[in-house]
């Protein structure tokens, strides 16, 4: 369903309407709530932008994609919340459970001393029907920080542009690009290690 | 020359679309002499596809949270 047909049946108070558009969209606003405020108030913080959005759907012009709307209202809601105490973690790295593709993988000339093997599994498809794959990926991504794991997830899963990722969150180009690599590797270590061990 | 270390380090870069012309076609001439390399960049997509396809957390407040949300709209006008 269009952006502009969802909304006629949201302006009607329609509840299965309501039902779609959080079903579609709440993943997007938490991992944007979840990068500036953190993980203990991002719940609350979506649910204030879903009441925000409320409040305000009938100002809603169309000038920009329903979703980008939605993920400015909930950025602009989780600022509100933390106006004087914005953590200053932007390029915070944490250690994650199957580390990174780092230097000790390459020589001094820069060539692969460890070079990557060949998978077992050649589509998501069939790597994601491992469960224990599953919970070890699910594993890392927990282990990344707030701000890293929200630029990827923001990325990968809700295809934003880089642009509008720094936009929301507030970030520079240059420390989104450093957030989102140093995320991707730490998810491919995980897939190397499991593809190599068969473990967790 | 680009070297391996430098190809993985801008990676995600080349993924993203964020580099210059120049710098797209020093890592397309690497990648056409380095099997090494092409395998870790092909890692690398299928790594994205997989962040991509994870199943959704689910929502177990949901049709609660749109009833809520539906009431405050009519109440609203």
């Amino acid at each position: 369903m269009s952006d502009t047909d969802l909304l006629d049946r949201l302006l009607a108070g329609e509840q299965k309407a309501y039902r779609e558009l959080v079903a579609r969209y709440q993943g997007a606003m938490r991992a944007v709530a979840y990068a500036i405020v953190g993980s203990r108030n991002a719940d609350e913080v979506v649910q204030d932008a879903w009441l925000a959005v409320v409040r305000s759907l009938s100002g809603f012009q169309g000038r920009s994609s329903l979703k980008t709307w939605l993920l400015t209202i909930t950025a602009n809601t989780a600022k509100t919340r933390l106006k004087h105490n914005r953590r200053e973690v932007l390029l915070d790295d944490l250690a994650a459970p199957h580390g990174t593709v780092g230097d000790e993988r390459f020589s001094d000339d820069g060539h692969w001393l460890l070079a990557p093997h060949a998978w077992h599994q050649d589509s998501p498809e069939a790597l994601l029907t491992e469960d224990e794959l599953r919970e070890c990926l699910e594993h890392t991504l927990a282990s990344l920080s707030e701000l890293q794991a929200s630029v990827l997830v923001l990325r990968e899963r809700q295809g934003l542009e880089l642009e509008a990722i720094c936009n929301l969150l507030d970030i520079s180009l240059s420390n989104a690009r450093v957030l989102l690599h140093r995320a991707r590797l730490k998810v491919f270590a995980t897939l190397e290690h499991f593809e190599e061990t068969g473990q967790c | 020359m680009l070297t391996c270390k430098e190809l993985v380090a801008h990676s995600s870069d080349y993924l993203d679309g964020q580099m210059t012309l120049r710098q797209r076609l020093a890592v397309r001439a690497h990648l056409a002499m380095c099997g090494n390399c092409r395998r870790f960049l092909r890692q690398m997509k299928l790594t994205q596809a997989v962040i991509r396809q994870m199943p959704d957390e689910e929502l177990p407040e949901l049709d609660a949270l749109a009833e809520r949300l539906a009431q405050a709209r009519r109440h609203n006008d």
